[in-house]
């Protein structure tokens, strides 16, 4: 009895601690780039596109040679370890990256929650950290100096669902929010009521609901009583999926209805079908942008490209993928720019970067955020597929507005 | 909140509270009978979302067609695992059981999720979302299906355990396993019997989950906590202390979630403290399935 209580101890442990090294031996001539990601837990398919992202731009990085040093061309290497989805469990094993690994560089995990665990850890040891996947602005206005973050924040989120609307139907007039309880979110949400206001549209219902929720009818309910004309949804992909199962379940059928997560990744049609169609969701990326970077790939077109032909069972690249990459990128032309793997230097030449790149422009404000690139709005449509609709000028089709009611959409 | 406000979170808290009822009926069994707080419960709730998954997607099934197979097969699949695994901790000390099942729930869990990765899924159907108006009110046809299936199914364990030899059987051991073993009862066998019918029902409400909640590998987790407040609740006496739990549970899920959302957990969680201080033997709860 003993044994097998000692034996189920011993597996717990085992899987618990499990490293997950990309490659096995690690060279002395070797940038070492450190990360804990959520591969398995609840964002476990975004900690993969992290993850993906951040190897696809190593791997492409050294087969162009690497990253110069001075006279010295080092390779990069990424070292992660699964932090379960658990912020507390990312904070331990940042700490585990820098003291036992000795990891040179820190990347980010995924989401803003284990983000903001992490940036405190980049700040004591004095290592910087580029991060990808945390766009909640609260972690930047703590001081830091060693964090960064290539992404436009969480409050841009929404905005251009708005302006989209807005432009379109002048008429609109109110909006719901539901937000997930969870920083970033909250400022997703926070940050769509106060633009809506600026709009002169009225936000008439706006409420959190906690985090892992299996059930939004209630707060759906209360939504459809107040007949809104948009209803924006500030969750992640779970929850937006939730809530446009339970609108049409409740025939909650507003004029438009936008994510700041979910319908951007192949998952959101594969699960809702043609229940998807006419849904906006914000997006930092996609490969139908317009922008000619100085960077391994220059283009979005070129980027989509090189990664399918490495990683063939993605359909759509979503934007954590390229996001990711983009934080390494951050790395290359800083540390060349710097000259040496000292990191306080390579954070004054991170802080002081102005580039443009298949990702869009990347330059940090004071706290470290790249306030500098605008979200970009897609839209599944009724023919399958989904379309980058906003901004206007580098949109790939027109949105279609309303959004038809769930009663009177044809069956499949 | 007006009245078709309350009238359609009302609706909501009672569809809710079936699926619930399954999920810790299957849960309550094992506990109640076999002294396990099985932590893997809700590892069988995933493998029962992933089988009605596949059974629908790769061979057409029709959802509510697959939830006999998927009973079966977590029928059969819970015999096994009992016979194998769970007998080595019967009267092992509570860590013991608790590392066992919650070493058990790790390993499928992420079986699943490096089979079938960690992608989201939902089972759709031509009529997912359809539903019928009650005047102002809305009835989502597959949840109401959902609250039929989950009481037939807890009717027809009750009156398993009520009216059968095997039933008595496993309420004779649930009340003295020395006693049971005198008059002749397999102990073993009722154990894995019992642990059986309870992998079957998680595996029941995995199905019908799969058509309502979108899931990942992960799903089972808050349905194996949610199974364990509504027995402590409910107190772990019989199937009418387990219905009574799941829809308490979920009144105060869904009424709080309508106007605190953010407090929707704290609060459901906050009455099984209270209940835990002035009740500690549930709400209508004696000790075992007599």
């Amino acid at each position: 009895m003993r044994l097998v209580s000692r034996l189920a101890g011993l597996f717990v442990l085992g899987l618990g601690t499990a490293p997950l090294i990309s490659q096995t031996a690690i060279a002395a001539d070797t940038i070492v780039f450190g990360a804990a990601i959520s591969v398995t837990g609840k964002t476990a398919k975004e900690g993969e596109y992290t993850r993906d992202g951040y190897q696809f731009a190593i791997d492409t990085i050294n087969q162009q040679g690497g990253i110069k040093v001075g006279d010295k061309t080092y390779k990069a290497a990424l070292k992660y370890y699964d932090d379960e989805s658990k912020s507390e469990r990312t904070a331990q094993l940042v700490e585990k990256l820098v003291n036992a690994d000795k990891v040179q560089f820190l990347l980010g995990p995924y989401a803003s929650a284990p983000t903001a665990t992490a940036a405190p850890i980049a700040e004591k040891y004095k290592i910087p950290m580029v991060e990808a996947n945390g766009s909640a602005e609260s972690i930047f206005n703590k001081g830091y100096r060693y964090s960064f973050m290539v992404l436009s924040p969480a409050k841009l989120y929404l905005r251009g669902v708005l302006d989209l609307v807005k432009s379109l139907d002048p008429n609109a007039k109110t909006v719901a929010i539901l937000g997930e309880n969870e920083p970033f979110s909250k400022e997703v949400a926070g940050g769509a009521a106060e633009y809506a206001k600026q709009l002169g549209l009225e936000v008439v219902y706006h409420e959190l609901y906690p985090s892992n929720t299996q059930d939004v009818s209630s707060l759906l309910t209360n939504v459809k009583a107040k007949n809104p004309h948009i209803l924006l949804g500030a969750g992640h992909l779970q929850d937006s999926l939730l809530v446009v199962k339970q609108s049409k379940d409740l025939g909650v059928s507003p004029r438009a209805m936008g994510f700041s997560v979910g319908p951007s990744s192949p998952e959101f049609r594969a699960n809702l079908k043609s229940d998807g169609d006419y849904i906006f969701g914000a997006t930092q990326w996609t490969s139908a942008l317009k922008y000619n970077g100085d960077d391994p790939w220059k283009t979005p077109q070129a980027y989509a490209q090189a990664f399918k032909a490495k990683y063939p069972a993605y359909g759509v690249i979503p934007y954590q993928v390229a996001e990711s990459s983009a934080a390494v990128v951050v790395y290359q032309r800083a540390i060349e720019q710097a000259g040496t793997l000292d990191p306080a230097k390579v954070r004054d030449a991170i802080a002081a970067l102005d580039m443009m790149t298949f990702y869009g422009r990347i330059k940090f404000d004071k706290r470290g955020v790249n306030v500098y690139k605008p979200m970009a709005i897609e839209q599944l449509q009724p023919d399958g597929n989904k379309y980058t609709v906003f901004p206007i000028d580098v949109a790939e089709k027109t949105a279609i507005y309303p959004m038809a009611p769930w009663d009177r959409r044809a069956k499949r | 909140m007006n009245p078709t406000e309350f009238g359609q979170i009302a609706v909501n808290a009672v569809l809710l509270s079936g699926i619930l009822a399954l999920v810790a009926l299957g849960f309550s069994l094992v506990w109640g009978i076999m002294n396990i707080v099985n932590l893997s419960h809700g590892a069988f709730v995933v493998l029962g979302a992933y089988l009605t998954f596949f059974l629908h997607e790769l061979v057409g099934l029709d959802p509510f067609v697959t939830i006999p197979i998927v009973m079966f097969a977590l029928f059969l699949l819970g015999f096994g695992v009992q016979q194998v695994l769970i007998n080595q901790v019967i009267r092992a000390p509570l860590l013991a059981t608790f590392l066992l099942t919650f070493g058990l729930e790790i390993l499928i869990v992420n079986l699943v999720n490096y089979f079938f990765k960690a992608d989201l899924r939902s089972v759709t159907t031509r009529y997912t979302g359809t539903g019928m108006s009650l005047g102002p009110l809305r009835i989502p046809y597959i949840r109401l299906a959902a609250l039929g299936i989950s009481l037939l199914l807890v009717a027809v364990t009750a009156a398993f355990l009520k009216s059968t030899r095997q039933g008595r059987a496993i309420r004779a051991t649930g009340m003295d396993i020395d006693a049971a073993r005198l008059t002749g009862v397999k102990v073993a066998q009722i154990y894995a019997l019992t642990f059986a019918i309870g992998a079957s029902l998680a595996g029941g409400a995995g199905s019908l989950l799969s058509m309502i909640v979108p899931f990942d590998p992960n799903l089972g987790e808050t349905y194996t906590q949610r199974a364990f407040v509504i027995c402590v609740l409910g107190g772990l006496g019989d199937v009418g202390n387990v219905i009574l739990g799941a829809i308490l549970y979920a009144f105060v899920d869904v009424f709080v979630g309508a106007r605190l959302p953010e407090m929707s957990q704290a609060f459901t969680f906050g009455v099984l403290v209270l209940l835990l201080v002035l009740r500690p033997q549930g709400i209508a709860g004696k000790k075992l399935y007599a």
